[in-house]
C-alpha cells in the first residue's frame, strides 16, 4: 500500500472526524440548537458578548463529552485493531471476545464494594480487561478455535455471557448500587467530570508508547512465527505487549464510558477495507474512524429521544451488529 | 338434676336465639369489590400478608401486624419509615414479584397486593389464601386512601380507616394553610443517568398538593407512568421550581443531593441557589403510600419549610 494513499485517507478521515466534533458541540437535547449554538460560539470566540446559558451547555456539558468521545472511540478502535492483528482474526473485538465483560465485572464489583471515585475504577477496569485477554488469548490457542474466527468469537460469547451474568449476581446481592451499575453497564458519556477525563491520561499515554513501540513487530507477526522470529522479533513478547496495552486501551474506555460494543469491530474494518490488512496503516486510520463513529453515535443518542437521551451502548450495538453480519457472511473471511 | 331445669334450659335456648339474631350479621362475610372481581372475607383475619408496600403501610396502620411483606424497591427489607413498626417481619419477595412458595409457608388468612398484580399471579395467590387487589390504578385522584379503606374492610376495620383519612385531611388542611399560595413543588429522583421528574399522580405528588403546593404536572410523562425517562443534563432546568423535594430510589436523600452537586449543570438552577433544596428519602416519598406514609411526608414537608410539625 503506497505511503501516498494511507496519508490521504488520514487526512480525509481528520476531517470527518473534526466535523463530527463540530457537530457534537452544536447539536444537544436541549432547548440550545445549532444554530443559536454556532452564534454562541462565535461570539465567544471573537470576545463578544454571548447568551450565558447556550455557552454553558456547550462548554460544561458538549465539550467534556466531545473529548471523551474521542479518546474512547479512537481507544476502543486502537484496542480492535491490536487484538484482531495478535489473533489473527477480524471478528475478536474487545466487547465480543469478554475484554468489555471483564473490565465490567471488575468495575461492577468495585462499585458494589463501595468504590464511588472515578479515579479507583481506572485501574480497576484495567485489571478486568486484562484477565479478560489472557482468557481468550488462552481460548484462542486451544487447538482448532485460534484457526477459526467463528469459533473464537464463539469462545469470547460464552466468556462475555458468563461475566455479564456475575454482573448480574452481584447487583442482585447489593439492591442499592444497582441503579448505579445497571446505568454504567448500558454505557454513556453524559455527566462526567473533567476530573474522570484526567484520570484516564496517563493510561492512555502508556499505552499509545506500547502501540508505537509494537506496530512493526507486530506486522511482521503477521506473516507468521517463523518469518517474525526470523526477522528478529519475539513473538511471545510481542503477544504479551499487545495484551497490555489492548487491556489499558479497553479499560480506560469502559471505566469512563461503561461497555461499548463494535467500535472496535467496526472502526478496524472500515480501515482494512480502505488500505488493507497492514496493521501499521490501520492502527492509523482507526484513530479518526473510532473517534468520529463513537461521537457520531453519542451525537446521534442525544437527537433521537429529546429531553432524555438515548444510552450510546444500544446505538453503537445498532451500527455494528449489521456489520458483524457482513463480515461472517463474506464469502471467505479474510485472514490477517 | 338442677341442671336440666325446664326453667334454665328454656333461658338457654332463648340467650342462643338472641346470640344468633345478634351475631350473625357480624359473622357474615364481607364482600369486597376487587379488581378481580366480588372476594368474601370472614371475620377479622389474623394472619395478614401484604405484597405491596401501601398495604404493609394501611394494615400496620390499622392496627394489625402483618406477618410477611416484600420488601422495598431498591432495598432488601420493608422501608426504613415502617421498619420499627414490623419488627423481624418476614420478606416474601420484591415490589417486582413474590415468592409463592415463601407466601404459602406464611399460612395467610389474607393477602393484601396491589393494583397491577397480574392476572396469572392472582389466581395463583387466591387459591393460598383470599386476596385482595384494589381495583383502581395507584395513580388516580385519592388512590391511598381507597386503597386503605379497601384493605379495612378486608381487615375489619374500616372505623379505624376513616379515622386515619380525617386526621391526615385536617393536618394536610394546617399545613397547607401556611404554604404561600401558588407555591409549586417538583418532586425529582436523581439517578446516575439524569434525574427523573416524578409524576404528580404519584402518591408523593397527591400528599404535596394536599399539603398545598402546585404540583404542575409534566408533560413529557405519560399518563400511566409515575415519572418521566432520565432527562438530559441539558434539559434540567425543567425541574427547577419554587421547591425541590429530591430523591434516590433508595432512603438516601442526601447521598442524592451529594451527588447532584458534583453536576455544574445542577448548581445553575435557581431552586439550588436560593437553597430550595430539599432531599428526601426515596422509599418513602416514591415508592411507598399509605396512611404512615402521608404522616410522615407531612412531616418532611413541615420540617422544610421550617413550620411546626403539629400546628
Amino acid at each position: 500500500m503506497p505511503q501516498r494513499r494511507v496519508g490521504l485517507w488520514l487526512a480525509v478521515l481528520t476531517g470527518v472526524a473534526l466535523i463530527v466534533c463540530a457537530a457534537s458541540l452544536l447539536f444537544g437535547a436541549g432547548a440550545v440548537g445549532p444554530v443559536a449554538s454556532l452564534d454562541t460560539l462565535m461570539r465567544t470566540l471573537s470576545g463578544r458578548v454571548a447568551d450565558d446559558n447556550a455557552w454553558f451547555a456547550i462548554e460544561s456539558l458538549r465539550a467534556p463529552r466531545t473529548v471523551i468521545g474521542v479518546l474512547v472511540g479512537a481507544a476502543l478502535a486502537v484496542a480492535g485493531a491490536l487484538l484482531q492483528a495478535v489473533t489473527r482474526n477480524p471478528l475478536a473485538e474487545p466487547g465480543l471476545l469478554g475484554v468489555s465483560g471483564g473490565a465490567t465485572f471488575a468495575v461492577a464489583i468495585a462499585i458494589a464494594l463501595g468504590a464511588d471515585a472515578a479515579t479507583l475504577r481506572v485501574p480497576v477496569a484495567q485489571l478486568g480487561a486484562l484477565a479478560g485477554c489472557l482468557a481468550v488469548l488462552a481460548a484462542s490457542r486451544v487447538r482448532g478455535a485460534g484457526d477459526d474466527p467463528v469459533r473464537l468469537v464463539l469462545a469470547g460469547a460464552v466468556l462475555s455471557g458468563l461475566l455479564y451474568a456475575l454482573t448480574s449476581l452481584v447487583l442482585l446481592f447489593d439492591e442499592r448500587t444497582a441503579d448505579e451499575i445497571r446505568f454504567w453497564v448500558v454505557g454513556s458519556f453524559a455527566g462526567r467530570r473533567p476530573a474522570d477525563v484526567i484520570a484516564l491520561l496517563p493510561g492512555l499515554a502508556v499505552a499509545a508508547l506500547m502501540v508505537i513501540g509494537i506496530a512493526r513487530p507486530l506486522a511482521a507477526l503477521a506473516l507468521g512465527e517463523h518469518v517474525a522470529s526470523g526477522l528478529g522479533h519475539r513473538p511471545r513478547l510481542v503477544r504479551l505487549l499487545v495484551v497490555v496495552a489492548v487491556a489499558l486501551l479497553v479499560g480506560s474506555a469502559t471505566a469512563i464510558a461503561g461497555p461499548i460494543a463494535f467500535i472496535g469491530l467496526v472502526a478496524p474494518f472500515v480501515a482494512r477495507a480502505l488500505v488493507g490488512p497492514d496493521v501499521r496503516a490501520t492502527l492509523w486510520l482507526c484513530l479518526p474512524i473510532g473517534a468520529a463513529l463513537t461521537l457520531g453515535a453519542d451525537v446521534v443518542s442525544r437527537l433521537v429521544v429529546r429531553p432524555s437521551e438515548l444510552p450510546l451502548g444500544v446505538l453503537t450495538a445498532l451500527i455494528g451488529a449489521p456489520v458483524l453480519v457482513a463480515v461472517v457472511r463474506s464469502r471467505r473471511l479474510p485472514t490477517l | 338434676m338442677s341442671f336440666f331445669n325446664g326453667r334454665r334450659s328454656a333461658l338457654g335456648v332463648i340467650a342462643m336465639l338472641v346470640l344468633a339474631v345478634f351475631a350473625c350479621p357480624a359473622q357474615a362475610a364481607r364482600a369486597l369489590d376487587t379488581a378481580y372481581g366480588k372476594v368474601e372475607i370472614d371475620g377479622s383475619p389474623e394472619r395478614v400478608v401484604t405484597l405491596y408496600e401501601g398495604a404493609l403501610d394501611a394494615a400496620v396502620a390499622l392496627g394489625t401486624k402483618p406477618v410477611a411483606a416484600v420488601a422495598t424497591r431498591g432495598g432488601n427489607s420493608v422501608a426504613n419509615y415502617t421498619q420499627a413498626r414490623v419488627p423481624g417481619i418476614a420478606i416474601v419477595g420484591t415490589a417486582r414479584e413474590s415468592n409463592i412458595e415463601a407466601v404459602v409457608a406464611q399460612r395467610p388468612d389474607v393477602i393484601l397486593a396491589s393494583s397491577n398484580l397480574s392476572e396469572p399471579q392472582y389466581r395463583l395467590l387466591s387459591k393460598i389464601a383470599p386476596t385482595v387487589v384494589p381495583k383502581n390504578a395507584a395513580f388516580g385522584p385519592d388512590a391511598w386512601q381507597n386503597e386503605t379503606r379497601l384493605f379495612a374492610r378486608a381487615l375489619d376495620r374500616e372505623d379505624k380507616a376513616a379515622q386515619l383519612i380525617a386526621a391526615f385531611d385536617k393536618r394536610a388542611e394546617q399545613i397547607s394553610a401556611q404554604v404561600p399560595a401558588d407555591t409549586e413543588a417538583t418532586l425529582a429522583r436523581w439517578m446516575p443517568q439524569g434525574p427523573l421528574v416524578m409524576s404528580s399522580k404519584i402518591f408523593g405528588g397527591r400528599v404535596l398538593a394536599a399539603a398545598g403546593f402546585e404540583t404542575a404536572d409534566h408533560d413529557d410523562i405519560a399518563d400511566d407512568r409515575p415519572h418521566s425517562d432520565p432527562l438530559s443534563l441539558e434539559n434540567l432546568d425543567r425541574i427547577d421550581s419554587d421547591w425541590l423535594f429530591l430523591a434516590t430510589l433508595n432512603d438516601d436523600g442526601e447521598s442524592a443531593l451529594a451527588k447532584a452537586r458534583t453536576s455544574p449543570a445542577f448548581e445553575r438552577l435557581s431552586v439550588v441557589q436560593r437553597d430550595h433544596v430539599v432531599p428526601v428519602d426515596g422509599q418513602l416519598w416514591t415508592s411507598a403510600s399509605g396512611p404512615l406514609a402521608a404522616d410522615a411526608i407531612l412531616d418532611d414537608i413541615a420540617r422544610a419549610l421550617g413550620i411546626a410539625a403539629r400546628p
